[in-house]
């Protein structure tokens, strides 16, 4: 038998990330999907649902609540929840709450540390999942232009990039070592292009707040910021401004940058975003926080 | 509701517009086939070659950059006052001198409808390790030399990893002509150099261009000072690699990488199609346990398939309930894949332990993990005289010829026939960590399987000492363990159907 038969980019980056999720649904004992209600969690989520059809997710979802995601994203993430009758786990890191580790009145790396990378820690430990499925591309910042699919944590969460297992073939080694868990990044090879490209293929929904709207929003730092609530206290010469914009990523809202855009509808925000000038984790503000942010984020077990 | 998304008719990409977009992008089907190719490109050398400028000069010349990057690669200028091109990977260098070690670097890069991946190691430390994990992944591989030094003792180096992973398609790029005054001569001496190395290796194509990374000579347009060169440019020669999963003249194969069930009586077998093609109708065959079956229904989300082709992953729902599970490798009954407790194997090895007899190791195949009882090393290769030199150990970046006896049979194929179900990796069992990864260049075919001892399945067990218990319990494997010990006591060679890894440890 011979024949050609000509597969598209995405058909070939959707039959690695499937792979991918059988491979870790095959391995490891019991894997949870961190679904953080962004397009690439979107994407994610759907690759999952294709990798084991006819079968349901044989593994829950995760999402890491820290009291400040948009009110839009929490809508959208219990919408999906119930349509695609997913088992959802949402945990929020209560101490922090109760000490009012808040993204305002604290520098973004210590509320990020206390309610992304703390709250992490303690959903993997207290259900005791091995591992856990993320949206990270490599694509998306240069600490992560070398990490692995199957990325292994010490028992205290922590990444060492000095001593990650080679990768070869598609051969993925998941066997554990004493108190080791994983993250499994089955979009490793896709960029924010081929995101968007497969979101209008497969004709996906997405949070609002992806789309150009008239949004409240204020200038601060030379970004724009949205007002979601009342939480918010302008200083001094601040004033609040509707504008029409949209978000390139999605994340706590003080700390997630808008862009002004006319893009009201998914083409024209993929037309716009594959013709952008500049890196999307622009707009994630605690990127800048720190240089090198990201590989210390990543040690600590930020994901 | 969400972004006005709902799956109607006046959704966005349902419309031309939408469709124009994605064609126009990536999911253009015109009978160019490799237009819209992701084509993954390792880049062999070192910085002293000038990889860093050749990559930027690639960069530079085809991607689709941001304005923004261009712009500010273009501030700066080199004494000569040309453009630092290495600034363009510089994201690495920046890492380096924060003291993070970069193995393996993965870039995305968008040229029009075409995608290369390029996969580089910039670091020296490691080199053959890291080198033969991006040639694991790699469809063409850019060997880059410096004119004035030509084929070093590294470039036998890269010929040598590059020919055992099977990377098929090899680019000599002759950097720095200028430098040699874009001389025809010496470009045709190291050009015969590359020739009589390459020729020790089973490439397919081979291909050398004098370059000029700083320049862009031959990188992506023609020189117009060496003229004498009438060959490719680097990028028409990288354009002529067939994208993945295009030829589908090998046999079918198929590992399983694990069972789909959906109530009352769906059962089917998942995995992603390594090499040929396979239809509804066609009679397919279990390697470990010889027995056959009609493919029923090509199941995927998107609606069941009549074919099912190399490099989809599907779900195959048989017409026999064959009793398979992951590890198993499905292929036609003409061409099967072997099932072998022996064979021989190339390794890399890549522990920083040396190889200790007493390791506890598994063999990782596509989809099986089987604990090896033996791995005696035979030979090493001599990276800088290409030569076997007998040995019984290895160190990390060794490139071995090793024998591994497996404690059970496991399906597999010459790496030569099929890349995808003949490549391997072995694991510690106490860690978890890869130690080494090679193919298997020689396969010891085990006994008939129906002949090969007892064998015990969990049809069996489950009417006999496991009646009553739940087959996939804690509680049924150590029953089933239990009565596999006293067998094996007794003298029966008996062995448990299942493949699970910790029963075949367990018991050994």
């Amino acid at each position: 038998m011979s024949m050609t038969k000509p597969i598209s980019r995405l058909d070939v980056l959707e039959a690695e990330s499937i792979h991918i999720f059988r491979e870790a649904a095959a391995q490891f004992r019991k894997p949870v999907l961190l679904y953080s209600i962004g397009k690439d969690s979107t994407v994610l989520l759907h690759l999952a649902r294709k990798a084991f059809f006819p079968q349901r997710i044989p593994f829950p979802l995760l999402h890491i609540d820290t009291t400040w995601k948009f009110r839009d994203m929490i809508a959208f993430r219990d919408r999906t929840a119930r349509d695609l009758g997913l088992d959802l786990i949402v945990h929020v890191n209560e101490a922090g709450r109760a000490q009012g580790i808040n993204p305002i009145d604290y520098a973004p790396s210590l509320y990020t540390d206390v309610m992304k990378t703390e709250a992490l820690r303690q959903a993997l430990d207290r259900h005791g999942f091995d591992a856990a499925f993320g949206g990270a591309r490599r694509d998306e910042e240069a600490s992560r232009a070398k990490e692995r699919v199957f990325s292994f944590r010490t028992a205290e969460h922590r990444w060492d990039p000095r001593h990650q297992r080679p990768e070869m073939w598609n051969l993925l080694n998941g066997r554990l070592g004493t108190g080791e868990s994983a993250r499994v990044f089955p979009l490793s090879n896709w960029t924010e292009g081929d995101v968007w490209r497969y979101v209008l293929r497969e004709k996906l929904d997405v949070v609002p707040l992806y789309l150009a709207a008239i949004r409240p929003t204020i200038e601060r730092n030379g970004t724009l910021l949205v007002l979601d609530d009342d939480r918010m206290r302008l200083a001094e010469g601040e004033k609040v401004v509707p504008r029409r914009v949209r978000f390139r990523t999605l994340g706590c809202w003080p700390l997630t940058a808008a862009i002004e855009s006319e893009a009201a509808d998914l083409l024209s925000v993929v037309t716009e975003t594959l013709a952008a000038r500049t890196s999307e984790r622009q707009g994630r503000l605690i990127d800048h926080d720190q240089a090198g942010a990201m590989e210390k984020k990543k040690q600590e077990g930020y994901f | 509701m969400g972004a006005a998304l709902a799956k109607d008719a006046d959704h966005p990409a349902t419309g031309a517009a939408a469709k124009e977009l994605l064609c126009s992008s990536a999911e253009i089907t015109t009978g160019d086939e490799n237009a819209q190719a992701i084509v993954h490109v390792l880049t062999c050398g070192s910085v002293d070659d000038g990889k860093s400028t050749l990559i930027g000069r690639l960069l530079w010349d085809v991607a689709d950059l941001p304005e923004d990057t261009r712009a500010s690669v273009a501030e700066t200028l080199l004494p000569d006052g040309r453009i630092d091109l290495s600034r363009l990977v510089d994201g690495l260098a920046a890492e380096r001198a924060q003291g993070i070690t970069i193995d393996i670097a993965w870039r995305y890069v968008d040229a029009g409808a075409r995608r290369y991946v390029i996969i580089d190691s910039p670091g020296h430390e490691q080199y053959t390790r890291n080198m033969a994990t991006g040639a694991s992944h790699a469809d063409v591989a850019i060997m880059l030399v410096d004119a004035r030094h030509g084929v070093k003792p590294q470039t036998r180096r890269h010929a040598a990893i590059l020919g055992l992973l099977g990377v098929r398609r090899v680019i000599l790029a002759v950097n720095k002509m200028d430098l040699v005054g874009g001389n025809e001569t010496r470009f045709r001496e190291i050009e015969a150099d590359f020739r009589s190395l390459t020729a020790r290796f089973a490439f397919e194509e081979a291909a050398a261009i004098p370059v000029v990374a700083t320049t862009g000579d031959n990188v992506a347009r023609s020189s117009s000072t060496m003229t004498w060169y009438e060959g490719p440019t680097l990028i028409e020669q990288l354009n002529r690699t067939p994208p993945r999963g295009s030829v589908e003249a090998a046999s079918f194969r198929m590992p399983v990488q694990l069972v789909v069930r959906r109530p009352p009586d769906f059962r089917g077998l998942a995995g992603t199609v390594t090499s040929g093609s396979i239809a509804v109708g066609q009679t397919v065959i279990d390697t470990t346990s010889g027995r056959r079956a009609a493919v029923r229904r090509i199941a995927t989300m998107d609606g069941d398939l009549e074919v099912a082709h190399c490099g989809q992953a599907v779900v195959l729902q048989l017409d026999t309930d064959l009793d398979i599970a992951r590890g198993a490798i499905l292929a036609t009954p003409d061409d099967p894949a072997i099932r072998t407790k022996r064979l021989d194997a190339r390794l890399v090895w890549m522990s920083e332990t040396p190889f200790d007899l007493q390791r506890r190791l598994f063999l990782r195949s596509a989809t099986d993990l089987v604990p090896v009882s033996s791995v005696r090393v035979s030979a090493r290769l001599d990276l800088e005289t290409l030569t076997e030199i007998e040995a019984s150990d290895c160190v990390h970046n060794d490139v071995v010829l090793a024998a591994i006896t497996l404690r059970r049979p496991v399906a597999l194929d010459r790496f030569a026939d099929h890349k995808g179900t003949g490549a391997l990796v072995l694991v510690d069992a106490l860690t978890g960590a890869t130690v080494a990864g090679g193919t298997a260049v020689a396969l010891h075919e085990a006994a008939d399987p129906e002949a090969a001892g007892f064998r015990l399945t969990t049809a069996m067990l489950a009417e006999g000492v496991c009646a009553g218990v739940e087959p996939t319990s804690a509680e049924f494997r150590r029953r089933a363990i239990a009565l596999l010990k006293v067998l094996k006591a007794a003298g029966v060679d008996a062995a448990l159907e299942a493949n699970d890894e910790e029963m075949g440890g367990a018991y050994s």
